[in-house]
Parts: structure tokens; sequence; C-alpha cells
């Protein structure tokens, strides 16, 4: 059921040779973090990668793809503990329809402007999953055919999964769950047996 | 002598042999609530009868949840998953969990893990029934919908008297299960657990459930009407299926042979023996029978774990107060009722994600409506829809 951090570690995790053929097949570096394998392209080959995942590895299934914004300030959340380098990473999973493998592949794009080949001549499912990351990030997908956003209102100005983007309802009155973080104390207290 | 009658039917049985030039008109279907899809709107040209460039229009139940759980705890947040899809929500819980417990390397206990099991199968039975009365009823077969619901309603009442939710159970903590309504007080020396009685009365349950199938099947396939709705309309075959991520009993209607209850192991399904239900030709009707047939298999699974399940031990593996998750991403998918649902953890160490994808499987599935819809004849825009069986908060999250 669970695996380890020592079992990840391990040179003889099951899905090594897989994530070893993968990487070769596609270039880039594979990397499996509890079963899950993610492999680092580089942004300009994007779309190449992907169409190998699919034409070469049978990789057919179109999971999903979204992005993560790496950014060292944050209106809301925590802050990381250490810092980064600011950026984009976009993810995209696939998967195969008969062993049950799978694929996270990830590029980094810049935090400004970031930009990035459109997937949606791939897979045809990457429609509607890239009008998300387009209008939560502010990615902008090259090719796609209608970038229009996809939940939010017309005239909705900001990038909501962005980091730097702050949560209204919270600035407008604190969360009260927050005190539930805090530990429990050891022993009831004597002073106030009441309470 | 002809009567105004005869001219009358006669004018109805003439054959238009001119193909008549008529203007395309946008028609604008919803947004409406029908209580158990949510509210989509579709924008589609329409020439004629038939429907093209339909665009649906999403957004309407969008609440964030995504931003959300960047500002909760993990357990927090497993009360904004129940509300994703809200038919099977006791589902929703179980990747996201599992993919918590993988990043802390919590080991589950085998009694918890088979009381998840059974409550994900029923959580299916539930979810398919609701399919089994809404979509006959969206066709115009009004009495399915008595035999599922009420079968659907025993159902949710076992899963109520476990977690204390009907829809929204809450029910699962890092590291195990937490019956809401057990038997009697919490103390060290009782633990709360499973309701007295619960087993013999899923396995009861289980009994009419099966009994349940047989009459809507009896129903259903033999409506003449039904049949002329359904069989060889939106056809979908299986390489545009994978491509647009369509997962699930809709995509095993295609003929895919995949199911990830097979092919991930999240619960403890090696354990128990059932077939992955397979169609051929990807119509409606394939949609509606694969359902059918998983309700029966789902049955299987349950009637096994309630004869498997250990029959004391704890429900909760040994966690700290504090949830803290170690830093590393995960990505845990379940075979949902409607498909693959998953969700990717980013996590730094914290008492939250960092980020948090969610995977539904509606929002893949509805993805496909502009390209099976085009050129659907209006009516069968109802059947295709209902056919594939999404939730809107399941889409727009």
């Amino acid at each position: 059921m669970t695996s380890s951090p020592s079992d990840t570690e391990a040179a003889a995790h099951p899905l090594q040779s897989f994530a070893d053929h993968v990487a070769e097949a596609v270039g880039g570096t594979a990397e499996i973090q509890f079963d899950t394998i993610k492999l680092r392209v580089p942004a300009d080959q994007w779309a190449d990668a992907l169409t190998t995942a699919r034409d070469d590895l049978d990789l057919v299934f179109f999971s999903w793809l979204s992005a993560i914004d790496w950014a060292n300030d944050v209106e809301v959340g925590d802050t990381l503990k250490e810092g980064v380098d600011e950026r984009i990473e976009l993810l995209c999973t696939v998967g195969d329809l008969t062993e049950g493998r799978r694929v996270t592949f990830s590029t980094d794009l810049s935090n400004d402007k970031p930009s990035v080949s459109s997937l949606v001549e791939v897979y045809a499912g990457a429609n509607w999953h890239e009008r998300e990351a387009a209008e939560m990030f502010g990615i902008v997908f090259k090719g796609h055919p209608n970038l229009d956003h996809l939940y939010l209102l017309d005239s909705f100005i900001g990038n909501p999964l962005r980091k730097s983007y702050p949560l209204l309802s919270r600035e407008v009155k604190p969360w009260p769950g927050s005190v539930d973080v805090e530990a429990m104390p050891e022993k009831p207290s004597t002073e106030n047996p009441g309470a | 002598m002809v009567t105004e009658n005869d001219l009358v039917r006669h004018l109805g049985e003439a054959q238009v042999s001119v193909e008549l030039e008529t203007e395309d008109m946008t028609l604008n279907i919803g947004p409406q609530h029908p209580s158990t899809h949510g509210v989509l709107r579709l924008v589609a040209r329409v020439d004629g009868e038939r429907a093209f460039d339909v665009k649906p229009v999403l957004g309407y139940m969008h609440r964030g949840y995504e931003k959300l759980s960047e500002v909760r705890t993990y357990p927090q947040i497993t009360a904004l998953i129940n509300r994703i899809d809200w038919v099977s929500g006791y589902a929703n819980e179980i990747p996201f969990i599992v993919a918590a417990e993988k990043l802390m390397g919590v080991e589950v206990p085998e009694r918890a893990q088979y009381i998840r099991l059974i409550l994900t199968e029923m959580a299916r039975i539930a979810s398919h029934f609701m399919f089994m009365a809404s979509y006959p009823q969206e066709l115009g077969a009004l009495t399915p919908i008595m035999f599922a619901l009420r079968e659907r309603e025993r159902v949710l009442d076992l899963i109520e008297g476990v977690t204390g939710g009907r829809f929204h159970p809450n029910f699962n903590r890092i590291g195990g299960v937490k019956p809401n309504a057990g038997s009697g007080p919490t103390t060290k020396k009782t633990p709360q657990d499973l309701p007295a009685g619960f087993l013999a009365e899923t396995r009861d349950a289980m009994e009419r459930v099966l009994v349940s199938c047989d009459d809507i099947e009896d129903l259903v396939a033999g409506n003449e009407i039904i049949l002329a709705r359904t069989k060889g309309i939106g056809i979908l075959p299986p390489e545009v299926a994978a491509a647009y991520g369509m997962s699930g009993p809709s995509l095993r209607a295609s003929g895919v042979n995949f199911d990830l209850r097979k092919a991930e192991s999240y619960l403890p399904y090696d354990q128990v023996d059932f077939d992955v239900v397979v169609a051929e030709t990807g119509d409606c009707w394939d949609r509606w029978w694969v359902r059918l047939q998983e309700i029966r298999e789902s049955v299987k699974i349950v009637q096994q774990a309630v004869d498997q399940i250990p029959p004391s031990g704890p429900l909760q593996a040994k966690v700290p107060k504090v949830i803290k998750v170690p830093k590393g991403e995960v990505y845990v998918r379940a075979e949902n009722p409607k498909g693959e649902m998953g969700y990717y953890i980013v996590s730094d160490g914290g008492a939250g994600p960092y980020r948090l994808k969610i995977r539904s499987a509606s929002f893949s599935n509805l993805s496909i409506l502009p390209w099976i819809l085009e050129g659907a004849l209006m009516p069968d825009i109802i059947a295709i829809m209902g056919s594939l069986d999404f939730v809107l908060g399941d889409v727009d999250r």
C-alpha cells in the first residue's frame, strides 16, 4: 500500500527500467518519487516529447495538465522553507491503457511571461486543461485554438492560482480554523477546572 | 371522396425531397439545474435538427478548491473534496488520503482498508444507481427511477450509519477511518467501530441490490423506445476516448479493458475477485449496460469484503496529533464511479499542501462533448449527454 522514502531511493525500484526507457526515448531526466515517474524536459521540446510518448511509448491516455507556481513570496498559504528558483513548472500526466503505467512530464517556464507550445494537436483532451492552466497561471499555449477563459468570467483580471494572487475571503476575515493547527495541551489545565 | 382528414394525413406522409436552404440558428441550452448534473450551459449552432460547433460554457459551479486547499491543513481538505463529485462523495476522499499516507509512509490497518473498500464500492453502487435512475428518465421512461432510487437510498443509509454523512461523509483520517455513529462512547477500552449489525445489513442490502438490478434490466432492456434512442447513438471510438482523457465506465464501454482497481494498488482490490466489464460498440446503450454490470461486480466485491474483513483490530494507525506531511510530490489516482480521479500533492513539509492539483473524471469526460455532439440530432444530445454520467461539481471543482 504505502512506500517509504527509502524504497524510492533504492536502485531496484520496479519502475526504474521503465523510467530509464522513457528518458532515453524522449530525452530528459527521470526521477521516481513514491511510484510517480517525473520526467523533466526542456520547454522547447515539450510538444515533441509528448508526441514521442504517445507514438513510441504507447502512452495514449491523456490524464491531466496543470502547473505549479514556485514562488518565494506568497500571498496565501505557507512560505516555502527553502528558497527556490522562481518559475512556473508545467506538468502533464499521460498513461497507457494496458499496464497502468503513467509518466508525469515536467518543464520549467519563466515566471514572467510563461509560454509553451500547445498539446491540443497531440492529445485532444489537452484543450480544456490548457485553457484552465492559461487562466489560472497566465501561461500562453502557442497554437491553441481558443484560449478564452474556461471557468472565470471573461472580464476577470488576474491569475488566481499564482501564489501572488490573494485569497480575497481571507483578506476580509482571517480563517478561524487556523487555531486547530496548534498543538494540543498535554493535560487539562488544573487552574481553571470549569473551563 | 377525399376528406379533409385524408389530406392532412397525406401531407404528413409527404417526403421533403429538396434540401431547403435555411439560416443557421444559435441555440442556447441551459444554464439550468436539473438537480443532479449541476449547472451547465451549451451554445450550439443549429442547422435544422442538427447541432454543430457545440460549446460548453463552464464555471457556474467553480469553487476554487485548488486555491482553497493551499490555505488548509490535510485533515481539513477532506471536507472540501467530499463536495467535488457529490453523488459519490465517499470515493473522492480515497485517492487524496492515500496520497497523503504515501508521502507520510503510514501503513493503514487491514480492517480500516476493508472498511474503505466496502464503502467505496457502496459509493459506486449509489452513483451508478443515480445514473440508472436519471438516464431512462431523461429518455422518457419514468419507472426505473423508482427502483433505482429506492435501492440507492438503502445503500446511502448504510453509508450514513457508518460515517454519519449521507453525501459528505468526511470519514477518512490519515492512517485510517473514524466511525462517527458507532456503538457506544469512545474510550480506550471500547473504541468506536462499525455500528452493530452493519455487516449483516450490508449482506441483506446487496441481495436487494441484485434483485433491483434485474428489475431495472427488465424495464430498460425491454423498452424498445430506449433501445431505439440509445443503440448506435453517440459512438465513441477508443482512440478518441483515450486522447480526450475519457476514463471509467464510458471508456470501458468503448472496448478498452482498463480499470485502475486492477492497475493501481490503493485499496485491497487484489484480495477480492471481480471482473472488469467491457462492452464493444461504445454507444449510449453500452455506456448504460457497462454501468449496470458494474453494480453487479461491486456487489460481488462488497460481499467478499464483508466475508473477509478482520473481525476486530485497530481502525487507525499511529500518526502524530498534528499532521505534517514530509516534503515530496506524489500523484495517486483511483477508479472512481465516474472515472479516474487523482490528486497531485506537492508538499513542502508543512501542515497543508503547497499545491494540490485535482484531476477529476467528469472534467475530462465532458471535454469530449464538442467532438461527440458534432452533427448530432437535437434529441440525441440529451441521450448522449446523459450517457456520459457527469456531475458538474466534478467538472468545475
